[in-house]
């Protein structure tokens, strides 16, 4: 079938300086095409492992081409996600589809690859060269990507010869994303993909993950890394017990919590006090500097005045997208029924 | 059918290429025959005409076929499992199905040089001569009813964590293998134990191959025992399989 994704072979490698993918062809205006149905639907999926609710009636529609961040915090239900679109997990409730078919079948038909998220194993058989698992993995696909693109993007040219069991865990990392890379994939799923790498292979690797992107490759990854998700996503997805608390480019995102910080000196603080001010959801308090997180920053420093705490060199500034997580997070209370009917 | 033939070939090249697994694999049966050979006065007719030694030859190529298929399949699919491999594979155009069978095939794979090599001793050492017809007979019917061993591989694999694996597979080897025969003739044990290795699936692996030596047709009862076992191992597997995927843990 025609695909809106670029392959492999056609593409110079990352590092080269002219920009690497075309833009996607337009579908001719009326006609009915299906290559404008989301790459990825969710719809009121819901799941449970035992009693534990791990997706709450999630939705959520990745357009092709998209490349969308996960962001979270620990046990949100991130991976779970990312399972569920593989067809990993079968969730109890809801409609899952990918590439406009089921998560299994869609991986059956080798459009998909991916990299999980390991704990504490390397994910690579052991006794192997990496060499021989990349020329498995390729096999295992019908239209692979070439050996020397995928060895070359994922940057794994010296590695090649080692065996699995004497890499490091970032280099492991960085093997395990060319296994999800080897098949060509329209969409790649990566799960805290840079969670071991040193910071200039994480540089590296966002570079990489945005070439997908040009690519027209659909793109969905979890992270902890905020301000690289920020750079590097079209769309910021943040969860929380399940459920998709905020959904949008990172700077919608900061916007939309309208979170300020105040900042301020003063000589004898009291937490507690300041925490009761009206609009505050965060104090810090190191040494003599107080910092309030605020979502209405004018009825903070009104209430502040107010309070008669005995303050200077006050500053207001906007948030980052850090803070505007932890708002979001801190306010989504979990439903009191955590329990299935 | 690419895939699966790419996929059986790195499996087969991996378990070839682990030397320490193919030394204890072959090594034990054939220091069992060579230890138990002296112990005992080989040429004492044992069973229907079978002396001591071929009796053991026997029971060893059993006891080797079920050391592959429960190391083979049992610990290295578990270490697979939890390294992250497995799951790994899971998210390839690779049918779920064809992780088992590969596992399945390759720790067949082994049994067979097993089975060879322990016949070679006993041929060597051991003093057993039997027509060329019977070696090839005995051979071929003790590796393919091995099948249950290398499912029970497989399962263990699945069923039980990588702490737990290793005391499970030896103390699983040493209860079926004593327990079926392998070291004792059932004959000599006390009545209740006679009867409990026959639920067992080395005392009929290796009734097969005694009938063959005596001349004796074989039973059916030995051939419905072995398929058995390995429909139901086999049935566990695929319901192990269901549990996971909807744990989320597969
Ligand atoms: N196999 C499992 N069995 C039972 N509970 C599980 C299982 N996997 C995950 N959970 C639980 O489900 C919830 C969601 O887990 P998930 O792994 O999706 O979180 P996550 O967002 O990926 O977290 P992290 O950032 O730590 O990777 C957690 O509370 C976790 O404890
Ligand atoms: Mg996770």
């Amino acid at each position: 079938m025609a695909s809106a994704v670029h392959r492999f072979g056609e593409l110079p490698p990352v590092d080269a300086p002219a920009h690497l993918g075309r833009p996607a062809p337009e579908p001719p205006s009326g006609a009915p095409c299906p290559e404008r149905e989301p790459a990825l639907l969710f719809s009121g999926v819901t799941h449970y492992y035992g009693d534990h609710r791990a997706l709450d009636d999630l939705h959520l529609s990745v357009e092709r081409g998209q490349t969308l961040a996960l962001l979270g915090p620990n046990g949100a239900g991130k991976s779970t996600t990312i399972s569920v679109l593989l067809g990993l997990v079968h969730p109890r409730f809801g409609h899952v589809e990918v590439l406009g078919r089921s998560p299994r079948d869609a991986v059956g038909s080798g459009r998909v690859g991916a990299m999980l998220q390991t704990g504490s194993g390397t994910g690579l058989p052991p006794g192997v060269r990496v060499v021989d698992v990349m020329r498995l993995v390729r096999r295992l696909y019908a239209h692979p990507a070439p050996l020397d693109v995928v060895v070359e993007r994922a940057g794994i040219t010296t590695l090649l010869y080692r065996r699995t069991d004497h890499l490091s865990g970032g280099q492991a990392q960085r093997v395990r994303f060319a296994l999800a890379i080897a098949g060509d994939p329209e969409v790649v799923f990566l799960d805290e993909p840079t969670a071991a790498m040193d910071v200039e292979a994480r540089r590296a690797f966002w570079k990489m993950i945005r070439a997908l992107g040009d690519e027209g490759r659909t793109t969905v990854f979890a992270t902890h890394h905020l301000s690289e998700a920020d750079q590097v996503a079209d769309r910021v997805v943040v969860m929380h017990h399940g459920q998709v608390v905020a959904d949008g480019p990172g700077a919608t995102l900061k916007a939309a919590v309208a979170s300020r910080q105040v900042r301020f000196v003063a000589d004898r603080a009291d937490a507690l006090v300041l925490n009761a001010l009206e609009g505050v959801t965060d104090v810090q308090v190191r040494g003599t500097t107080v910092t309030l997180n605020c979502l209405d920053a004018d009825a903070s420093i009104r209430a502040l005045v107010r309070s008669g705490v005995d303050f200077r060199d006050l500053e207001v500034t906007g948030a980052g997208l850090e803070e505007a997580f932890l708002a979001l997070t801190s306010t989504a209370k979990r439903p009191e029924d955590e329990r299935q009917p | 059918m690419n895939a699966l033939v790419a996929f059986g070939r790195f499996e087969v090249g991996r378990l070839l290429r682990s030397w320490k697994f193919l030394v204890i694999t072959v090594g034990f049966p054939v220091l069992f025959y060579m230890l138990f050979l002296r112990d005992h006065s080989s040429g004492k007719i044992v069973y229907a005409g079978v002396t001591w030694r071929e009796y053991l030859m026997v029971s060893m190529c059993s006891f080797g076929a079920l050391i592959a298929a429960l190391n083979a399949g049992g610990s290295r699919v578990a270490l697979e499992r939890a390294g992250g491999w497995a799951r790994q594979l899971r998210v390839t155009p690779l049918p779920a199905w064809s992780y088992v069978a590969v596992k399945m095939t390759a720790s067949m794979l082994v049994v067979l040089p097993v089975v060879l090599l322990v016949e070679l001793v006993a041929a060597t050492f051991g003093g057993v001569s039997l027509p060329v017809g019977t070696w090839v007979g005995l051979s071929a019917l003790l590796w393919v009813t091995a099948l249950p061993f290398s499912t029970l591989g497989v399962l263990l694999g699945f069923a039980v964590s990588t702490e737990a694996v290793f005391p499970v597979v030896t103390g699983l080897l040493f209860v079926l293998a004593y327990f079926g025969g392998l070291f004792t003739p059932v004959s000599s044990m006390p009545g209740a134990l006679q009867v409990a290795a026959h639920l067992l699936p080395n005392f009929h692996h290796l009734s097969l191959g005694l009938e063959v030596l005596s001349g004796r047709t074989l039973a059916a009862s030995h051939w419905l025992v072995l398929a058995g076992y390995t429909v139901a191992l086999g049935g566990l597997i695929v319901w192990r399989h269901h549990v996971e995927e909807a744990r989320g843990v597969a």
